[in-house]
């Protein structure tokens, strides 16, 4: 019977689970809100793996790591990025996660060590959450972000450190009638100047990883304006993480638990 | 995930320690005793020469934290005009009085902090204190003196030990006044040589955590100090660290430690975050990681005493803490603590309301980190008001800065 690996990301916003197979391969990812009242959702999904697939580990990681009572090993989703960038790029790297409620800044070495990491402060200016809060108060669409900010050449961005504050900022924009899609361009700009904020070494490639980057996928451009550097965007880049945290149970399972590799 | 579940490792002498503390805080009840309140690195030893009990509020402080009070009293400070990013001692403590809440009712049956004859002040920690102590000299009515020594100083010179001795000096006729009782050079230097035995057994204490598997965690020694805060220049808090010591020698000869393998040693930089101590302690224990040393705990070792010149060594002792030195000592000082206690990584608690005991905010981290290959981690927190703390991304930055380590 083929051996497969499961790792769950528990993020503040959704969960992400990936399964693996013996060559690393994902054979199987799905996602959900993290707090869905109905906890039957994930309870359902995790019994139909079980029954799919001969999960012999899992790894969970995430805010909610702890919380996730099946897991074998529990990892940081700082580790599990390394881990899951470093098996598609094993290059020395700067990841950046934009995440629901914080960003992190990880120097990542080939072989998938984390070398260096720094976060945001603890307000959300910034974040995935800082997106959704300010688009609200500015009325635009959220999946229709990334379009209209393309069609934008504008360079201002909000200041405030506190998203709350940020949102009062923003009205003064729409008293000026500041058209949408410089409004949308702007709340990027913003996120990727709190990024620049933050230590990270300016020689390296950049990772852009999370939620975020995979609905706004013009922050992408943003990065590479402000840090004039390679940036990549992994395929299903909200999904490394839990790709991260299957791999490590993979090791898990290969060096703990002494199960061998067919 | 399931965990493995080991026999916890206790320090027996806590027994002792509780009840000594006890003994202190019901001490305080005896109305016919004179009281003064003294700043934690204050000239406790010259109050106790003429006799008085000595209330320290920075303990009543962290008491409010631990208790998890605090967050709930720093409001009522805040209403009357005082910062909640100030000192979150100074906050607690002043809503304590103002809410009449105290955790020293349900511990000791104290409606609260005993009523001082006298309130002294050093500000070689902070400035905070003056205030803190002014507020209360006020409100309760009573004389109110403080020394103010140089600050921030590199070396200390001559010209400041003698500067901060003639302030000792100038406390005696205050203390003769409120106590009703001469100065008595004897009763001075008695209670000199009694805290500088118990703070050269307290060095040795935390000394014991150089060896691996060490006998005491920082966790544990900020629990164990509370003799040593409040009862220098006692009998009794030499009585109880030889004591400890005795305990934490046999360990180290039997190789016990509070963590059966360290799989890396680190150095706590900064205030406890009180209210997390538990969590905080399992939260390492978990990942097998010992965190050994600290600036915090060592700010009552005071090499300095000398009962043969009581002012001048205790102006010493005081005016060169930590706290009270600048960036290039701080970092002289750390250097060889990293290396005394084999530290492998360094975890700096800004303290969000405690700008003086917060020491990641000049670059210090990255610093030591480029020079001596260590570890860095700057964690963000507070010493009593939790509002400035967050559990999951703390956990988050502990747990991979072990990975990191490990």
């Amino acid at each position: 019977m083929t051996n497969y690996y499961q790792g769950i990301d528990i993020g503040s916003s959704y969960t992400k689970i990936t399964v693996i197979d013996e060559n690393d391969c994902v054979t199987y990812q799905n996602i959900i809100k993290t707090l869905n009242r109905d906890k039957q959702e994930l309870a359902n999904i995790i019994s139909k793996i079980k029954s799919d697939f001969n999960i012999v580990s899992i790894c969970a990681t995430g805010y909610g790591r702890e919380h996730f009572k099946d897991s074998h090993i529990n990892k940081t989703e700082i580790y599990c990025a390394s881990v899951g960038v470093s098996a598609l790029y094993p290059e020395l790297k700067t990841i950046i996660d934009i995440g629901g409620e914080d960003i992190k800044v990880i120097k990542s070495g080939g072989d998938s060590k984390v070398d260096d990491f720094y976060m945001n402060t603890k307000c959300a200016a910034g974040t995935g959450t800082f997106i959704i809060e300010i688009a609200e108060r500015a009325e635009l669409e959220l999946s229709l972000l990334s379009e209209l900010a393309a069609k934008s050449e504008f360079d201002k961005e909000l200041n405030s450190f506190c998203t709350v504050f940020a949102k009062t900022e923003i009205m003064k924009w729409i008293f000026d009638e500041v058209p949408e899609h410089d409004l949308a361009r702007g709340i990027y700009i913003s996120i990727v100047n709190r990024i620049a904020k933050i230590r990270m070494d300016k020689a390296l490639p950049i990772f852009l990883i999370g939620g975020v980057i995979q609905y706004h996928p013009f922050l992408k451009t943003i990065v590479e304006e402000k840090f004039k550097q390679r940036v990549v965007v992994p395929e299903n880049p909200q999904m490394i993480n839990s790709f991260g945290a299957a791999l490590l149970a993979k090791k898990h399972a290969l060096t703990e638990m002494k199960i061998n590799a067919i | 995930m399931e965990q493995e579940i080991k026999k916890p490792y206790k320090i027996q002498s806590a027994k002792i320690m509780k009840e000594i503390m006890g003994n202190y805080f019901l001490g305080m009840k005896d109305t016919t005793k004179k009281i003064a309140w003294c700043t934690s690195v204050g000239p406790a030893e010259l109050l106790r020469s003429f006799g008085f009990e000595v209330h320290f509020p920075e303990n009543h402080g962290a008491l409010l934290g631990a208790t998890r009070t605090a967050t709930d009293l720093i409001p009522e400070a805040t209403k009357l005009g005082y910062s909640s990013e100030i000192c979150s001692y100074l906050t607690a403590d002043v809503g304590s009085y103002l809410k009449k809440q105290t955790p020293l009712t349900e511990h000791y049956g104290l409606e609260g902090p005993p009523k001082p004859d006298l309130i002294v002040y050093n500000t070689n920690q902070c400035r905070e204190v003056q205030d803190w102590f002014e507020y209360f000299a006020k409100e309760k009515g009573c004389p109110v003196f403080g020394i103010e020594p140089p600050r921030y100083v590199d070396e200390v010179s001559n010209e400041a030990i003698e500067n901060v001795a003639a302030q000792f000096k100038s406390l005696i006729p205050i203390c003769e006044k409120a106590s009703g009782q001469k100065f008595d050079i004897d009763k001075f230097r008695e209670t000199i040589r009694l805290s500088k035995e118990a703070t050269d057994l307290w060095k040795k204490v935390l000394w014991t955590a150089r060896v691996s598997p060490s006998p005491i965690s920082f966790f544990d020694a900020t629990i164990h100090m509370g003799p040593i805060v409040v009862l220098r220049g006692t009998q009794m808090a030499k009585d109880y660290y030889t004591t400890l010591l005795k305990e934490l020698e046999d360990n180290v000869v039997k190789g016990i430690g509070f963590l059966e393998v360290e799989k890396c040693r680190i150095y706590w930089d900064g205030m406890p975050i009180w209210g997390k101590l538990r969590p905080m302690s399992e939260l390492f224990a978990a990942n097998n990681a010992a965190v050994v040393a600290s600036t915090y705990c060592n700010s009552w070792v005071f090499d300095a005493f000398d009962p043969k010149d009581p002012f001048e060594s205790s102006a010493l002792a005081y005016t060169e803490i930590f706290i009270n030195r600048s960036e290039n000592a701080k970092e002289k000082i750390l250097k060889k603590l990293i290396k005394d206690f084999n530290i492998g990584g360094m975890i700096f608690h800004e303290a969000k309301t405690c700008f003086s005991n917060s020491n990641s905010r000049f670059g210090m981290p990255l610093r030591l980190k480029n020079e001596l290959g260590i570890e860095t981690l700057v964690i963000e927190g507070d010493l009593c008001d939790l509002r400035f703390y967050s559990e999951g991304q703390t956990t988050t930055k502990i747990e991979t800065f072990i990975e990191q380590l490990s």
